[in-house]
């Protein structure tokens, strides 16, 4: 076995590793109590939802840029971190209309964190609507590439609106300003934890993803062939 | 023939004839049939008469009327803004198009007619909307450069999204559904811009500001990634 | 630009359709004063390798230079090329002056176009709208199109579809006239068409 296939399957391990210490070892937190667990989920959810969404950009721009053809698959790699991304985006925002009935009362309230996570779901049903209708069209990782980068451009612009326009009921981020952790060790290792076997599940999926995509195109050669 | 710097100057005017060239057959095309344009005013009128109709003569608060007057500016650019280029795969003269111009030229022509277009629909919409929704401008310059600057954006913006719409086949709804993201940020400023256009106190000019800078930059990448989505490969 | 003598040469060219491939391995050269015709079934790629040859596509293999006193830049072939083909439809809302003039390059000669119009015997339905038009003046009007600029190189895709008699000879007496200036490629399956040319390729 290949140092990646151990890190890809370690997940099998991992994954029921941060059931257990998210709900057995980690102690309740001090004014939430028992349902601050949901963090270990929502906030690694809400992890790789970014980083499936930033994988995708980053593929495409290089996918537009590589004019010559150099390397394959990565038009649909970045389409294929897209799906996985755009499930992880729903996800987050089910575990986090949960915790925030639980904790503010209500499930929706227009948090500027909450806005973010909508309008990165926007983004994504706006690039699925465009490549179901270019289905067939020779042009569709390009043009839906150009679509994601368009898109992905105007975000940083929002990152200045938003928390101008609407204060913030979310907790602090992990590690503030002052660098301070508000977590205490337990915690921290727990989400930690998590964090990483969210995201080694995201390769792991994402890497299934690229065999299947592999396959069908032998099974499409196979059937040109004839 | 001298190399680089008479072909480069060659390049310059060939780039501004192929502009020019193919602004006329737009201006006439789209304003022989006027399709977009009628399509697009007359939603924007019946909308403004439907929302005066059902306010009963009751002028709304000022931030109500700015998100009311920026959805019907919306709705009507989005049944209208797709078209310049729709129209060119619709009526299959795309190839004829590609051979008779630059690439290059067909973006900035095209950006240029979606603008010409927004400011018209922009001079209809806006007065319509001030008269039957009895909106009290008190800053009337703020005003203007409030609706003109979201408009600028708003066309800016949409260009190249209209170009990848009709390679899609220009499907009923995909433009207003992809274009939506993007335009978020520019409707949400707009609508605080001209908010700040009908209150007491100064405005702040950081609004259309942003407008602009947003459009200057979204037409640079548009124009850079345009190639890669016209082009058949 | 006329003066110049132009060589066009593709080797090894393939292309392929959803990994389908279409011809694989061919090469031509033509050179100014030679016509080239490329024949073939419905289907076997007859117009793309035209479109391919107008840099309009790209081959899937395999390379297309234009060769004049330098090898002509991709991005300028446009400039050097006369196409038109089935695909290339000119604007129904425009008449046919308007689409000329749209055609025309800033440094062509205007009056080609008018000329055109009165060798094709359009020159009285100059000012109509295209939409008013038969397929076969449209037909000659693409033809017009490909013409209107001189260009050194053209390439023309089933010219003669729809054309009547007197227009076959029209297009036939048109492409004598400037044969000897020009690189021509045609695509035809038809035998009248395929006799004015010199050497050819048949696929499929």
């Amino acid at each position: 076995m290949s140092i990646k296939t151990i890190a890809l399957k370690s997940v099998y391990i991992l994954m029921p590793a941060t059931i257990l210490l998210a709900f057995l070892w980690a102690p309740p937190a001090a004014i939430l109590g028992d349902s601050s667990r949901i963090m270990y989920f929502h906030v690694p959810l809400a992890w790789v939802s970014i980083l499936a969404f930033i994988v995708s950009g980053i593929l495409s721009v290089a996918y537009l840029a590589d004019k010559k053809g150099r390397f394959h698959g990565l038009v649909e790699t970045s389409y294929n971190s897209a799906v996985i991304g755009f499930v992880f985006t729903i996800l987050t925002v089910i575990t986090g209309s949960i915790w925030a009935k639980i904790s503010w009362g209500v499930f929706w309230n227009w948090d500027p964190r909450e806005t973010s996570i909508v309008i990165v779901l926007i983004i994504y049903i706006a690039y699925f609507s465009l490549q179901g209708a270019l289905a067939g069209n020779e042009n569709r990782g390009r043009i839906g590439s150009s679509y994601l980068v368009i898109a992905m451009i105007t975000l940083p612009f929002f990152a200045f609106l938003v928390p101008r326009i609407y204060p913030s009921l979310h907790p602090d981020p992990i590690i503030n300003k002052d660098r301070t952790v508000h977590l205490d060790a337990a915690m921290l290792t727990t989400l930690l934890v998590a964090i990483l076997s969210f995201s080694l599940l995201y390769a792991y999926i994402l890497f299934l993803m690229k065999r299947i995509t592999t396959l069908k195109k032998r099974i499409g050669d196979y059937h040109a062939a004839d | 023939m001298t190399p680089a710097r008479s072909s480069s100057a060659a390049g310059v005017y060939g780039l501004g004839s192929d502009i020019i060239r193919n602004l006329r057959k737009d201006f006439r095309v789209e304003f022989r049939s006027r399709f977009a344009l009628n399509i697009a005013v007359s939603f924007a009128a019946i909308v403004t008469i439907a929302m005066s109709l059902t306010a009963g003569g009751a002028p709304f608060p000022a931030a109500v009327q700015s998100i009311l007057l920026w959805t019907v500016i919306f709705f009507s650019a989005m049944n209208g803004l797709s078209h310049i280029f729709v129209r060119e795969e619709d009526q299959a003269t795309a190839l004829f198009l590609r051979v008779s111009v630059t690439t290059d030229s067909i973006f900035i022509s095209k950006s240029i007619f979606n603008q010409v277009f927004m400011m018209i629909l922009l001079i209809v919409i806006t007065p319509l909307f001030v008269f039957f929704l009895q909106v009290n401008v008190i800053h009337i310059a703020f005003f203007i450069l409030s609706v003109a600057a979201g408009g600028i954006a708003i066309a800016a913006a949409t260009t190249i999204l209209a170009a990848m719409v009709a390679k899609a086949g220009g499907k009923g709804s995909l433009f207003t559904i992809i274009s939506f993201p993007v335009l978020l940020p520019i409707l949400w400023v707009s609508i605080n811009s001209t908010t700040g256009a009908l209150r007491q106190t100064a405005p702040s000019y950081d609004n259309p500001v942003f407008l602009l800078a947003f459009s200057g930059f979204i037409s640079v990448i548009s124009f850079l990634l345009f190639r890669s989505v016209w082009l058949e490969d | 630009m006329n003066s110049a003598h132009y060589i066009l040469n593709a080797t090894g060219l393939a292309r392929a359709f959803n990994r389908i491939p279409l011809f694989t391995g061919l090469d031509i050269t033509v050179k100014t004063g030679e016509s080239f015709c490329v024949t073939g079934p419905n289907g076997s790629g007859k117009s793309t390798l035209l479109k391919i040859l107008a840099g309009l596509l790209s081959p899937s293999a395999g390379s297309v230079t234009y060769t004049a006193d330098a090898v002509i830049p991709r991005d300028e072939w446009p400039a050097h090329i006369g196409y038109t083909g089935p695909m290339v439809n000119p604007y129904d809302e425009l008449t046919a002056r308007e689409n000329i003039e749209f055609a025309c390059r800033r440094e062509s000669d205007p009056g080609r176009g008018h000329a055109l119009l009165d060798h094709f015997g359009l020159s009285r339905h100059g000012d109509k709208k295209l939409k008013h038009y038969s397929s076969g003046m449209k037909q000659r009007l693409k033809i017009i199109i490909a013409l209107v600029n001189d260009a050194p190189v053209l390439i023309l895709d089933e010219p003669g579809t729809n054309l009547d008699d007197g227009g076959n000879d029209l297009l036939a007496a048109a492409l004598d006239e400037v044969r000897k200036q020009k690189i021509i490629l045609i695509a035809t399956n038809d035998a009248r068409e395929e006799q004015l040319c010199g050497g050819g390729v048949r696929l499929g």
